[in-house]
């Protein structure tokens, strides 16, 4: 029998099934953390820190990524208090200036109110979400591709860089990826790059529920949670 | 060696050791830890162990090779006893000298003695010399008397004695109570208290679990965790069967980091030995007790000190950390429950069971209690490690112990903790070594590193020193910690090449928090220590970097200037020729030099040096 516990989110009581995470109780209730490297079905590794809320315990807030965080009992979650937002803005802003070459990218910066880019834009071509190897191990069990090296120097490849035979051509991978999508004026060639805005409308309209789901376009072709009933399995 | 079934065997043993010593008149004890193997002391040993076979003495006179004695700046060292001699500085043509005066006749050497720079006089005991004299060496002191590869020595100095008592009549809980009740917190860095750890694992469910010793102490200028671990590796794996019968282990790892060769090394020797005594394995001294331990080796990521990668190491899967919602007491090692403890924390155990936690706790402050190592490194005149009490203030370690600044300049800072640590200037030497104070002023005890930095360091330069490190050493995982430090470094280093504009100290503080509080692990949550630090009590520099173009201590290469005072020039000509960028032009002998914005560059310090010979 599924067993479900209380949990408040943002002050909204609601019930939750016990062993999910804070971020898909959040979703599965309409209320959007903003999120990147998270992808229903797939384990989370807590990479792109987006989906920081604070974690209230006996009166002293904590502030950690909903979607390694699971719910329990009687607990108390803040996902848009002013701290978040500022944090949230922060990290958005760190990501669009590393990869503005991507509309998931600009749009997630868009979303979190980053307004303008306060370091030199890197046009990289990954933000190291860990999208493509997870779905690669988790789903097909393949694990063809896989982080290599540290830090700055971390990038996805496939073992000893050549693909492998078990690597099963599903382009998962690639589906996944959320430098696939191109900005809408096209590809920024570099020292063109800048923080698009263009997608105004998937602005939340109101500053103080920037927490509210407005079912944007971009969580359709990015497996946002809402339309995980689309998702390819 | 055979082996021991009961605690009364354990006993015999001891008795039948002390006994066959009783003839040695004479130890000499000549330190082998890295620091004096660094300074040739093998050489030193090699030599006494010669002279003394050639010279029949090795029944009256035992040659006792021990770990770190802490005064690593002074090495090689020897102490001799029962004389408690210090000779130190020593070189392989000293040997002859001191068996031949020292031991035979009983003269003392008066060039091998320690000179105190303030006197000047000679000091001849260990217990006169103002570095030793002012520590409260409870851990360190053992190091003195044991051969690290020797469990005889080690069970000679008392060795398995707590072990024995807690196995004797000691539960489980008790021991947890009594380690509560000495107020133990981590020797680590982070200052959690052990007994409540110790007692969350011990009431996780499931019967499988676990003790670890984290000794991948990967801070720049620590080497404690090294050398308690080179110097009585017993001590280490006492304080762990302890913790394993505490918890209801019966599976413990060293996780050492495989650049201590020495560590790692007399780690396998002690736990062989342990083996084959019947101290590791199973119904150990006869008693409930089932425990062994092997040894993991850290790869040499520096990430891997924290605890969740430190377990992900050890499992064989990459060192990156996960999410630490659930604590490892409960979910730790291979998903069951573990007790993590840093190599101090563990080797405090058994003193504690020893002693009794109130012994421990008389000593310290109101919340850390028991001495702490620190490792003394930088600009200080006595480099080396050093054991205080908690509460001991920063000055009397700096000053007192540290015998001041290398080069007679005022102290301008110190760096405490490692790069999680952060930077305290000399309006605060007051604070004492306290975990809450020294968070509270930004700072932290850590690991017990302790980084003097004199008036010619530029904290700025500092700071980017740290940045580089954990940017290096940053795992990669989490957005905040891979960019953030990134982009901190990349403004830190505008600042220092003359780039800096104005806003960028708040759009640094802002990064610097938002890192700390959004990141995965502790890596990346203290990573901005360095530069919030410098920050809050250096600002001044930074602000003379970026308005004034300017480094005050004359660190930053970008920044430095050079020019041709006209009225000390007397056209030799030393600094043209010297110039590889020909940026000095101007006929030889003649009074007229002029100098040209050149590329400022590593060369180019040498013609500063040139310019200054001029002067």
């Amino acid at each position: 029998m599924q067993q479900y516990v209380n949990v408040s989110i943002d002050g909204a009581i609601v019930k939750a099934q016990k062993g999910a995470s804070v971020l898909d109780t959040a979703i599965e209730y309409g209320i959007c953390i903003p999120h990147l490297c998270h992808v229903p079905n797939l384990s989370d590794i807590g990479a792109c820190r987006l989906c920081v809320v604070e974690h209230v315990v006996n009166g002293r807030s904590r502030i950690t990524a909903s979607c390694t965080l699971n719910v329990e009992e009687g607990m108390t979650i803040l996902a848009n208090t002013e701290k978040i937002r500022r944090l949230r803005r922060n990290l958005a802003e760190l990501l669009v200036a590393q990869a503005p070459n991507s509309r998931a990218i600009q749009d997630i910066a868009m979303r979190c109110g980053v307004t303008e880019v306060r370091y030199p834009f890197r046009n990289e071509d990954c933000v190291l979400c860990g999208r493509c190897v997870r779905v690669c191990s988790d789903v097909w069990r393949a694990n063809a591709i896989g982080f290599v090296g540290r830090g700055k120097d971390r990038h996805v490849e496939f073992p000893f860089s050549i693909r492998p035979d078990f690597c099963k051509h599903c382009e998962n991978c690639r589906q996944l990826c959320p430098m696939t999508i191109t900005p809408c004026p096209g590809p920024m060639t570099s020292g063109n790059e800048r923080l698009c805005g263009g997608c105004e409308s998937q602005r939340m309209t109101n500053d103080d529920y920037p927490g509210s789901c407005v079912w944007c376009k971009l969580g359709e072709n990015f497996g946002c949670g809402r339309y995980s009933g689309n998702q390819t399995r | 060696m055979s082996r021991l079934n009961s605690f009364r065997e354990l006993e015999h043993l001891r008795e039948r050791l002390i006994n066959q010593r009783k003839s040695i008149t004479t130890t000499v004890m000549v330190c082998g830890g890295t620091g004096c193997q660094a300074s040739q002391s093998r050489k030193v040993i090699d030599a006494l162990q010669n002279e003394l076979s050639k010279q029949r003495l090795e029944g009256q006179i035992r040659l006792c090779v021990t770990g770190c004695h802490g005064f690593c700046e002074q090495g090689p060292v020897m102490i001799i006893e029962p004389d408690n001699l210090f000779y130190c500085h020593l070189t392989a043509e000293d040997v002859l000298d001191i068996v031949s005066q020292t031991l035979i006749k009983g003269k003392v050497i008066q060039r091998l003695l320690y000179t105190d720079p303030v006197s000047g006089k000679k000091i001849e005991k260990v217990a006169n010399i103002p570095f030793y004299q002012m520590q409260d060496r409870q851990i360190l002191s053992q190091n003195l008397m044991v051969d690290p590869c020797s469990i005889e020595d080690y069970i000679v100095a008392g060795g398995y004695s707590a072990l024995a008592k807690v196995l004797k009549g000691t539960s489980p809980e008790e021991v947890v109570k009594d380690i509560n009740d000495s107020v133990l917190r981590g020797r680590g860095g982070g200052g959690f208290p052990t007994g409540r750890k110790w007692a969350e694992c011990r009431e996780a469910p499931g019967k499988e679990k676990y003790v670890i010793c984290n000794a991948d102490e990967g801070d720049p200028g620590a080497y404690m965790d090294r050398c308690v671990l080179e110097g009585n590796p017993h001590l280490v794996i006492e304080g762990m069967m302890i913790g394993a019968w505490a918890v209801g282990a019966n599976k413990g790892y060293v996780y050492v980091r495989n650049e201590y060769p020495l560590a790692v090394e007399h780690t396998r020797v002690a736990v062989n030995q342990a083996r084959e005594m019947g101290l590791l394995g199973n119904n150990i001294l006869g008693s409930a007790l089932s425990f062994d331990i092997d040894i993991a080796r850290g790869g040499g990521a520096f990430v891997c000190g924290e605890s969740t990668a430190l377990m992900a190491s050890i499992e064989g899967k990459v060192g990156e950390p996960r999410a630490k919602d659930v604590h490892a007491v409960v979910d730790g090692l291979f998903h069951k429950p573990t007790v993590l403890n840093n190599v101090e924390t563990w080797a405090n155990v058994p003193f504690i069971m020893l002693k009794g936690p109130s012994w421990f706790s008389t000593k310290g402050t109101a919340r850390s209690k028991g001495t702490k190592i620190l490792a003394l490194t930088g600009q200080i005149k006595n480099t080396g490690l050093v054991e205080v009490e908690m509460g001991t203030p920063i000055n009397t370690i700096l000053h007192d112990i540290g015998g001041g600044s290398v080069s007679g300049k005022q102290i301008k800072a110190v760096q405490i903790g490692g790069p999680s640590g952060g930077c305290l200037p000399s309006s605060k030497f007051d604070l004492p070594i306290d975990y809450d104070i020294l968070t509270e002023a930004g700072s932290m005890v850590g690991s017990g590193g302790m980084v003097v930095l004199d008036e010619n360091s530029c904290m700025v330069d500092v700071a980017k020193y740290f940045l580089t490190f954990l940017q290096d050493e940053s795992c990669g995982k989490c957005l905040p910690c891979r960019v953030g430090i990134d982009r901190m470094l990349e403004i830190v280093n505008e600042i220092t090449e003359g780039k800096g504009k104005l806003g960028q100290l708040e759009l640094l503080e802002d990064l610097a928090d938002t890192v700390s509080q959004t990141s995965l692990c502790g890596l990346g949550k203290t990573a901005p220590n360095p530069v919030l630090t410098t920050l809050q009590y250096f600002r001044d520099e930074y602000e003379t970097h970026i308005r004034e173009k300017r480094c005050p201590a004359g660190v930053c290469k970008a920044l430095i200037k050079y020019y041709i005072d006209p009225e000390k020039c007397t056209g030799c000509g030393v600094c043209m020729r010297g110039c590889p960028q020909k940026a000095i032009t101007g006929v030889k002998k003649e009074l007229i030099l002029s100098i040209q914005p050149c590329v400022r560059n590593a060369e180019f310090a040498e013609v500063n040096a040139n310019l200054k010979r001029l002067e």
